[in-house]
Parts: structure tokens; C-alpha cells; sequence
């Protein structure tokens, strides 16, 4: 979702449903829309469109979170099976697709993080939780689209705030993970999270 | 901070996937049960979208696919009517009848309602040639979470038997049950009375409890497969109702 998309839905209202991206731009972006009205109808190939076309996106997504290959695979494999029990209940003028889809795969992914394989993941992590330069916040926001709001304001943050909030969406730290990984306070990390949040509704709006 | 505020942040932080105990289970809790908050969550959600991104794609191995589809449900629950609100995509009428005709959903559903006629037909007969002891003295209407649509109906009858008849079907996710609970009494607090694997009619073992008895509250939560770990209820409220005396 480019920025750009973000603003654009917001001024137009959330009936034009954009899934665009930075990266499927170039090819025609798949119509997940209506893939998901037609797994709602029991069509299995609308669930195998959005497997195509987001399936290694979704994996990358959960491995962040979850560190392994065979875990981040657990994780996308449930969540095919939750969107296409839950297709029904996608409403598109609630958001896009896109990010109702990604929820999904999140929401799975940090569950196992923080329940069935925890004590198994936690000997992975580097101290820092970095295993690649790739997975640096400020790489990460690199990575962002120019254009986009999300970026702008994101850069906007203090350097260690936006640190903060990218680390959290992005491995899945909890405010104790963030606390316990960065050495700083609890009541600081909650702090940092809730007034950056804040810094970044008003600059997104 | 105000209400409005402190569910706002409350969403914010649960996208963001930070929140951890009483907290994150509030915010499970709020998003089936509230409208608003699950409105709130979806905008922090486009917000912060954009992130996912940047992640690189990492091929799944070849079988992943095949996993999915073996553990697919023949067709998904139909319940939810988000979708009959948006203009319906017909290019061309003939494909349209034969993805119905194909469509097991529809064949479901059809299914679905040649057995809730014959249901009621029977439940009707049933109830005519039935005497007055047959008539629940109690009866409950749960409603769904946020809809307020009926969903189940608890009846409870002069004998001391009680039964639970579900209305609509609910997706449960492989890992989870429903589980039946009861609150007769605010010092004592909600009773666990059942454990169900999907929405199906069951009779209710109440046999160690209080007689039920009028405004006393039903209600269905979402649990792990073996019930709530804590014996109260953890999961998302499904749906709930107040039994009242049947005339």
C-alpha cells in the first residue's frame, strides 16, 4: 500500500477499494477483493489467486516475526485456512484487502511467537533480535516508499521512537520484549509507544 | 485520557502487537464484542500497512499449498452478509449459475434450508401434539456480539432439563471450542456448562447448579480446544442472553 493510496482512500471515502503496491505495480495487482468474495462463495480458486499472488510476501512477513522457515510456513499455512474461513466477514468498506489479509498472517505469526514455540525462538535471537542487515528499523523505513506519508512520518519520530515502533510491528516485540531487548524501563517503553503512536495518527491524518 | 482516546490507543498498540496479558486479551475481547474498536483497529491497520511491505518475499516450499488445501473446511461458514451490501460481479450470467451450481456453499445452504423447513415442520408437529409439560418454562434468546442478531435459544423446561439450539452456524477456528456458560449470580460468577466443537444443539447439564431462573445470563465464548485455562471466560463473546418466563 503506497502512502499515496492511503490518503488518496481517505479523501475519497473507503468505497475505492486500491490494491496497489510498490512492488505489484509493475505487473497488474491481482483483484484480492474478488478473490475474497469468491472464497466467501466456497470457490477454492479465490483463496489459490491470493496464495499467488501474496503467498511469499506472507511468508517474509511471518518469518520477521517468527524466525524460522518451517514456523513462518505454520503460520501462513493457518492463516490461509482462517481467511478462507472467514472470507464472509471481510467487509471491503472497512479497508483493503491487503491489510485485512496481512492481519491475518500477523495475528497467526504472533501467536506462535508468543505461545506454542516461545522458549524455543528465544535462543535464536541475537541480543539486539537482528540477525540481518536487512531487518535494521532504519532499513526497513528505507524501504518505505518515497512518496508515502508513512515514511514521512515515521522519519519524523526521534530516531530511537521510531525505532521502537518499527522493531514492534516488524518482529512482533511486545512492550516487556521491547523493554527487556532495548534495557530500557517499562514505563518508558510504554510511554515512547503511546506518544509516537499519537505523532503518527496526527501526521497520517 | 478520555474513553474514545484510550480505545484508540488501546487499537493502535494491538496492531502494532505489543500488548501482552490482561491487555491484549482485552483488546481480542473488544474486537468481536465492539464495533468501534474493531473500526478503530482497521484504520490503524491501513496506517500502518505499508511496513508489511518491506518484507522480503521468502518462496514457501512446494507442499505449503497442498497443506492448506487439505485442512480447508469443504466451504466456509456462511453467516456473515458484508458482502450482499456490495454490487454483486456478474460478467456473465451462465458462468455465474454454473460457479452456483458448483458452489458448495450454495448446495449447503439449500441444504441448509430444506433441513430448517423440515425442522420446523417437525418442531411445529412436535409442539401440537405435545401437552403443556413439553413447553419450556424458560426461555433464552442469545443475541450475537455487536449484530445483536439471534444466534441461539436456551430453553429450559419444568423438568429440570434444559437445551441449547443454536441459530446460525459460527467458525470456529480448529484450535478453539465454544464454550456454554451461565452467571445466575454476580458474587459467584460465570459457571462453565459446556464445551462444544461447533454450533449444534445440545442438552445442558445444569444438574449441579442452582434451578435456573429468570434474568439469568446465558452466554457463548470463544476458548482454547480444552476450555478456558482460568475457568472463567477468557475468549470473545459470541453471543449472550437473559432468560425471561415463558407465558
Amino acid at each position: 500500500m503506497i502512502g499515496l493510496g492511503i490518503d488518496a482512500v481517505s479523501a475519497l471515502g473507503p468505497s475505492v477499494p486500491m490494491n496497489a503496491s510498490v512492488e505489484t505495480l509493475a505487473s497488474p495487482p491481482a483483484d484480492l477483493v474478488g478473490a475474497l468474495r469468491r472464497c466467501a462463495l466456497g470457490d477454492r480458486a479465490g483463496l489459490r489467486t491470493i496464495y499467488d499472488a501474496e503467498g511469499p510476501r506472507m511468508v517474509g512477513v511471518a518469518l520477521r516475526i517468527v524466525r524460522r522457515q518451517a514456523l513462518a510456513e505454520e503460520a501462513v499455512h493457518d492463516a490461509f485456512v482462517q481467511i478462507w474461513e472467514r472470507a464472509a466477514s471481510f467487509d471491503p468498506n472497512r479497508g483493503h484487502a491487503r491489510s485485512w489479509l496481512y492481519a491475518v498472517v500477523r495475528h497467526r505469526a504472533l501467536n506462535i511467537l508468543r505461545g506454542e514455540a516461545r522458549t524455543d525462538l528465544v535462543e535464536d535471537f541475537e541480543p539486539m533480535g537482528l540477525t540481518s542487515p536487512e531487518d535494521d528499523p532504519e532499513a526497513i523505513v528505507s524501504r518505505l516508499s518515497d512518496a508515502g506519508a508513512l515514511r514521512r512520518c515515521l522519519e519524523g519520530l526521534a530516531p530511537a521512537r521510531r525505532r521502537l515502533i518499527v522493531l514492534a510491528y516488524v518482529h512482533g516485540l511486545s512492550h516487556g520484549e521491547l523493554a527487556g531487548r532495548l534495557g530500557m524501563p517499562l514505563g518508558t517503553v510504554k510511554s515512547w509507544v503511546r506518544r509516537s503512536l499519537l505523532s503518527l495518527r496526527e501526521c497520517l491524518a | 485520557m478520555t474513553r474514545d482516546e484510550d480505545l484508540d490507543r488501546l487499537a493502535a498498540e494491538h496492531v502494532l502487537g505489543v500488548l501482552e496479558g490482561a491487555e491484549a486479551s482485552q483488546a481480542t475481547e473488544l474486537l468481536a464484542a465492539d464495533p468501534g474498536f474493531a473500526a478503530a483497529v482497521a484504520r490503524w491497520r491501513e496506517r500502518l500497512a505499508e511496513l508489511d511491505e518491506t518484507a522480503a518475499p521468502a518462496p514457501p516450499s512446494p507442499e505449503l499449498w497442498r497443506r492448506i488445501e487439505a485442512d480447508l473446511a469443504p466451504a466456509p461458514a456462511v453467516q456473515a452478509p458484508a458482502f450482499a451490501a456490495a454490487p454483486a460481479i456478474v460478467p456473465d450470467p451462465f458462468n455465474a449459475f454454473r460457479a452456483l451450481w458448483r458452489s458448495l456453499a450454495f448446495w449447503r445452504l439449500a441444504g441448509m434450508a430444506s433441513a430448517a423447513a423440515a425442522l420446523i415442520l417437525g418442531v411445529a408437529l412436535a409442539y401440537v401434539a405435545s401437552d403443556r409439560a413439553r413447553t419450556p418454562v424458560l426461555v433464552a434468546v442469545l443475541l450475537t456480539e455487536g449484530s445483536a442478531e439471534p444466534a441461539a435459544v436456551v430453553n429450559a423446561f419444568a423438568d429440570g432439563r434444559t437445551e441449547l439450539v443454536p441459530l446460525r452456524t459460527i467458525a470456529v477456528p480448529p484450535d478453539r471450542a465454544l464454550e456454554i456458560w451461565t452467571l445466575w449470580d454476580r458474587a459467584v460468577g460465570p459457571r462453565s456448562i459446556g464445551l462444544l466443537d461447533q454450533a449444534r444443539s445440545v442438552r445442558l447439564n445444569l444438574e449441579n447448579l442452582p434451578k435456573p431462573g429468570p434474568n439469568q445470563l446465558f452466554e457463548i465464548t470463544l476458548e482454547p480446544k480444552t476450555g478456558s485455562p482460568t475457568g472463567r471466560p477468557t475468549g470473545p463473546i459470541l453471543m449472550k442472553g437473559l432468560t425471561s418466563t415463558a407465558l
